[in-house]
């Protein structure tokens, strides 16, 4: 069915004078989706959410959302997207409910019910205790956590969420991770997600692109995508570097390591060396 | 219907009410140096026609220094678009631009307005008589309006603040000097004057001087400051849709 299609985008394309950030993706996700884009520093991540959310002018290509283009129906279309940026955008000379208050004017949150809503919000997000508090007084973590429960207010259909925990430390990023799988599984809300954090894509996505140099470079559901390299690793240490060898069990994996001279080391395939294999670099260099 | 404009709003008066006290005190320095200098200093031998030449320079005061205020949200929507990145909220949200713009300009005529009335207040504490009539307020308003509707223009057209401090030297400081403000149009330069006279400023500087010392208004200034207002909303309108973050 069409409907629930919640975006589509045609062979969607930016460039910024010679350099192409994005050449020709095609996406489409159903309502519900968490949807993860993996890939490294300038793959065309950003550049993707920001067509899709309007802060910038796609090239060429398509972008639908609910079957609507959304050229032709921003006002529609921008009411059903929530829009986490890379960079942190909250007001900072504004307490964190002035925040929110701003972004319910902004979405036409009704207004016998916005207090209500924003306390709920802030409550979901574990806030409470920020609700008047300065945002420049806030912890890098405690900043994101507003930004995302922001975007989710006005109660979008679609969040994007571009590298949500960057920068974070990993208690923090785990909080995050449970706040973000809360949001999908209690509202519905379909997720696109950006990182360049494996285990984040893994934790959380249940599809996975990955990009690189703005294409889309291959697809699908995590176990699937390693299950084509196998499922263990030996990793042996040369002189030269390290070389990596695939099993598909750990036991072949552990006869290989006892007849390994040099220092070995046995671990899971991860999306790293599905990425490392189809580009010959590494995300997470 | 217009929780844009609403949103913005909400904004530039949550902000505006946190630093209202330093804002106000750090505008009404300039204009008191410009009245002791030139009022008072140089001013008591210097008539400009009938006038007394503070009485001259009170209109021109009022009328560079509500420019100045509101041009100054210029560089608050730079600071917004580059380094805090707030402004791509408005971009992403399901408003009409021409309610953000006409959110930002009204908060820019607000701080026109106060600067006014601090320069009010020094009128009387300086002695200098002025003539409050409707059109005078019209007027103002109605170069308040342009001049911050061009504010929001160049904040949407320029690339970094360094793009900003450009205009400001090369566009509104030679524009605040040529028009009218501090002395009379008719003793520039010809070539000056017709440049001079493609400039909203010396159209608002002149009715403005007109109304408050009681002379002759010109009642054709004022359809040409309408046709400003429509003109410089529009473009600013027109930038907005165009920008990128
Ligand atoms: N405004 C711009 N002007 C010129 N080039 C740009 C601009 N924005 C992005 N690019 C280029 O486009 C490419 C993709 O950038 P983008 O920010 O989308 O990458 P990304 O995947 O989000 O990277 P990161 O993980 O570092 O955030 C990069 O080569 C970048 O230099
Ligand atoms: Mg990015």
């Amino acid at each position: 069915m069409v409907k629930d299609i919640v975006l589509k985008t045609t062979n969607l394309r930016k460039s910024y004078g010679k350099t192409t950030a994005v050449d020709g993706i095609d996406l489409s996700f159903h309502t519900g989706e968490f949807v993860g884009l993996l890939g490294p520093n300038g793959a065309g991540k950003t550049t993707t959410i920001k067509m899709l959310s309007g802060l910038t002018k796609p090239t060429d290509g398509s972008i639908t959302y609910f079957g609507l283009d959304f050229h032709s129906n921003q006002r529609f279309a921008k009411g059903v997207i929530g829009c986490v940026p890379q960079i942190n955008n909250l007001d900072r000379d504004l307490t964190a409910y002035e925040n929110m208050y701003h972004h319910a004017l902004l979405y036409n949150v009704k207004d016998d019910s916005t207090n209500e809503k924003i306390m709920i919000a802030l409550e979901f997000a574990d806030l409470i205790n920020y609700t008047h508090r300065q945002v420049k007084t806030f912890s890098g973590g405690t900043m994101r956590r507003l930004v995302i429960a922001r975007a989710l207010l006005h109660e979008p259909k679609l969040l994007f969420l571009d590298e949500p925990t960057v920068g974070l430390d990993p208690q923090i990023r785990r909080d995050i991770w449970d706040y973000i799988l809360k949001v999908n599984q209690v509202k519905n809300t379909t997720i696109l997600l950006t990182t360049h954090y494996i285990e984040e894509a893994e934790r959380l996505c249940k599809r996975v692109l990955i990009i690189n140099k703005g294409r889309i470079i291959a697809e699908g559901v995590p176990d699937t995508l390693k299950k084509d390299m196998g499922r263990y690793v030996l990793e042996v240490f040369k002189q030269e570097g390290i070389e990596e060898r695939f099993f598909e069990t750990r036991n072949e994996a552990l006869a290989s390591l006892k007849e390994c001279q040099e220092t070995c080391k046995i671990r899971e395939v991860t999306l790293e060396d599905v990425f490392l294999k189809l580009t010959g670099r590494r995300i997470d260099a | 219907m217009l929780n844009g404009l609403k949103a913005v709003l909400y904004r530039e008066y949550t902000v505006f009410r946190k630093r209202a006290v330093k804002q106000i005190i750090s505008s009404s320095v300039p204009p008191l140096l410009f009245l002791i200098a030139f009022g008072w200093g140089l001013g008591r031998q210097v008539n400009v026609g009938d006038l007394p030449y503070i009485s001259f320079l009170v209109p021109g005061l009022i009328a560079m220094n509500s420019l100045n205020q509101c041009f100054a949200i210029s560089a608050e929507i730079n600071i917004a678009r580059f380094y805090f990145h707030t402004f791509d909220e408005y971009l992403i949200a399901p408003v009409s631009e021409y309610e953000v713009v006409l959110g930002l300009t009204i908060f820019g005529m607000f701080r026109g307005f106060l600067s006014t009335l601090i320069i009010f207040i020094y009128t009387l504490l300086f002695g200098v008589q002025l003539i409050l009539n409707p059109v005078f307020f019209i007027a103002l308003a109605m170069h308040a309006f342009i001049f911050s509707a061009l504010a929001v223009t160049t904040s949407m057209l320029v690339q970094d603040h360094s793009g900003q401090n450009l205009v400001t030297s090369f566009v509104i400081t030679p524009m605040i000097f040529l028009c009218g403000t501090f002395f009379p149009v008719d003793k520039l330069p010809t070539a000056f004057k017709y440049l001079v006279l493609a400039l909203p400023l010396t159209y608002s500087t002149k009715v403005i001087r007109a109304t408050l010392t009681g002379g002759a208004v010109q009642y054709g200034y004022i359809y040409v400051l309408l046709i400003y207002c429509i003109i410089f909303f529009i473009t600013a309108i027109w930038t907005l849709k165009r920008v990128e973050a």
